[in-house]
């Protein structure tokens, strides 16, 4: 390729032109999505889309229960029961633990005096 | 190179650039040995044994709730985790796991008053510890400073704390332009979804910058493999891992809406979990804030009212060039802000 008076190939100018095109693009785009309007329509529309997905989610639903088949507002369910018990052995757990602890710690005091 | 070898090369080099991008879910990340400690719902408590520990005071290592915390141990030779083992340091890690419609009821008081303190319970019970250091990024650094203060137990058990790129106001930010306005009802939203998915806030995410996120990357990738210079190890955990999005329980994404892009109640003291308030002045640790100049997710407007607002005596502020990930993670993280961490911590991890 020959240089032009710049120094520079006519490919690196395109490329140098094309990038700074990028850059102008990516700052425009992100004062846009910057906007409360933007903001307003990304609210609108998650708004939308969330109703959507619980439409079809109960719908599904509905038909594989009709099908006597578990569906997955039942699998929820039965994980949640899961989850408490899980919270209850978990605090029962760390109960048993201290009370281990506290043994331990009676248990070597009581060997410290029987020493003395 | 010539057109014509150009012209030629193409084929070979989309070839290249389609492997690099479909087999990026195959990159290995976590080059480090764990072991899991304890378990809880989908909460696990990982730890990373040195083998040459230095210092009695372990680190626990808090990540946020919208993405997964192989970010601390990406790749090998450019892990955090592996940096913190061979400075000897004792490494737990806390993994919230992938929540599901399950875990909807799942709010920011059942990770700050019980995940979290039950975490710290077991790896201080796992190291023998009466005190450990942690260390929380982003929405982690958040649940970290809440748990100082909120919990009187904190000040007994936390010697050290360290906040990377954390929000604690966010009402300047973008997400708040989205999010913030009241007319917006977060808590339908949430009621419908149960759990907002892991793709649908990796792609609000990556619309703070459309372009960059949805063109520039790849088109800077594509260039690479036509120069011969794409490393796919650097390229494919990072990828990996910003795909990896977990869920966020409905609830706790609503609490967040509300508390950090509309209320702002965290920073002004009024915010309250469980009935009790969180008060930030009540952090009296020794206190590292690391804050990232080109932070877009947790502008640093956002994170500097903490430095006001605590009362250690001991406080160091780190504000360095990067991004909200980039500064910690990045590939220049190892040399530029790793070793500031670990002397930081070093000096506070002794017996």
């Amino acid at each position: 390729m020959t240089e032009n008076g710049t120094g520079t190939t006519p490919e690196e100018q395109v490329r140098a032109l094309y990038e700074q095109s990028e850059v102008e693009t990516a700052r425009a785009m992100e004062e846009l999505v910057g906007k409360a309007s933007f903001g307003s329509l990304m609210a609108a529309g998650a708004e939308n889309v969330a109703a959507m997905v619980r439409i079809g989610s109960d719908v599904a639903d509905l038909v594989l229960r009709n099908l006597r088949l578990a569906g997955r507002a039942d699998i929820t369910r039965l994980a949640r029961q899961l989850n408490r018990t899980e919270d209850k052995l978990e605090r029962i757990l760390q109960e048993v633990e201290a009370l281990r602890d506290e043994l331990r710690r009676a248990e070597a005091s009581a060997a410290a005096e029987t020493e003395r | 190179m010539n057109v014509l070898e150009r012209v030629s090369r193409a084929p070979v080099n989309a070839l290249e650039l389609a492997n690099i991008l479909l087999t990026t879910s195959d990159a290995s990340t976590g080059p480090s040995a764990r072991e899991v400690i304890w378990t809880h719902r989908k909460v696990t408590l990982y730890r990373y044994r040195s083998s040459r520990r230095s210092y009695p005071v372990p680190l626990l290592l808090v990540f946020a709730l919208i993405n997964r915390p192989d970010i601390f141990d990406l790749r090998p030779g450019g892990s955090f985790v592996e940096f913190l083992l061979e400075e000897g340091f004792d490494v737990f890690l806390v993994d919230w796991g992938y929540p599901d419609e399950e875990d909807a009821d799942t709010g920011l008081d059942d990770y700050v008053c019980d995940e979290l303190p039950w975490a710290i319970r077991e790896t201080l019970r796992a190291s023998g510890a009466d005190e450990l250091t942690l260390v929380g990024w982003c929405i982690g650094a958040t649940l970290c400073a809440m748990y100082c203060g909120l919990q009187d137990r904190a000040a007994s058990t936390v010697r050290n704390l360290a906040l990377l790129t954390m929000p604690i106001d966010g009402r300047g930010s973008t997400y708040a332009r989205w999010v913030g306005d009241p007319a917006f009802d977060s808590d339908r939203v949430a009621a419908e979804w149960r759990v907002l998915p892991g793709p649908v806030v990796d792609f609000a995410n990556k619309l703070l910058k459309p372009v960059t996120n949805f063109w520039t990357t790849y088109r800077r990738l594509g260039e690479q493999v036509v120069e011969g210079t794409a490393r796919r190890e650097l390229y494919q955990p990072m990828a990996k891992w910003v795909a990896d999005n977990p869920n966020f329980p409905g609830r706790a994404w609503a609490q967040w809406i509300q508390l950090m892009y509309r209320d702002g109640s965290l920073a002004s003291g009024l915010y309250t979990l469980r009935g009790a308030r969180v008060d930030l002045r009540r952090i009296d640790q020794n206190l590292l804030v690391i804050t990232a100049s080109a932070d877009h997710i947790a502008p640093r407007a956002g994170t500097l009212p903490i430095l006001e607002l605590v009362s250690s005596e001991d406080v160091t502020h780190f504000d360095r060039p990067g991004g909200h990930i980039g500064l910690i993670a990045g590939s220049a993280a190892k040399r530029q802000i790793w070793p500031d961490i670990a002397s930081w911590l070093a000096e506070r991890s002794g017996a």
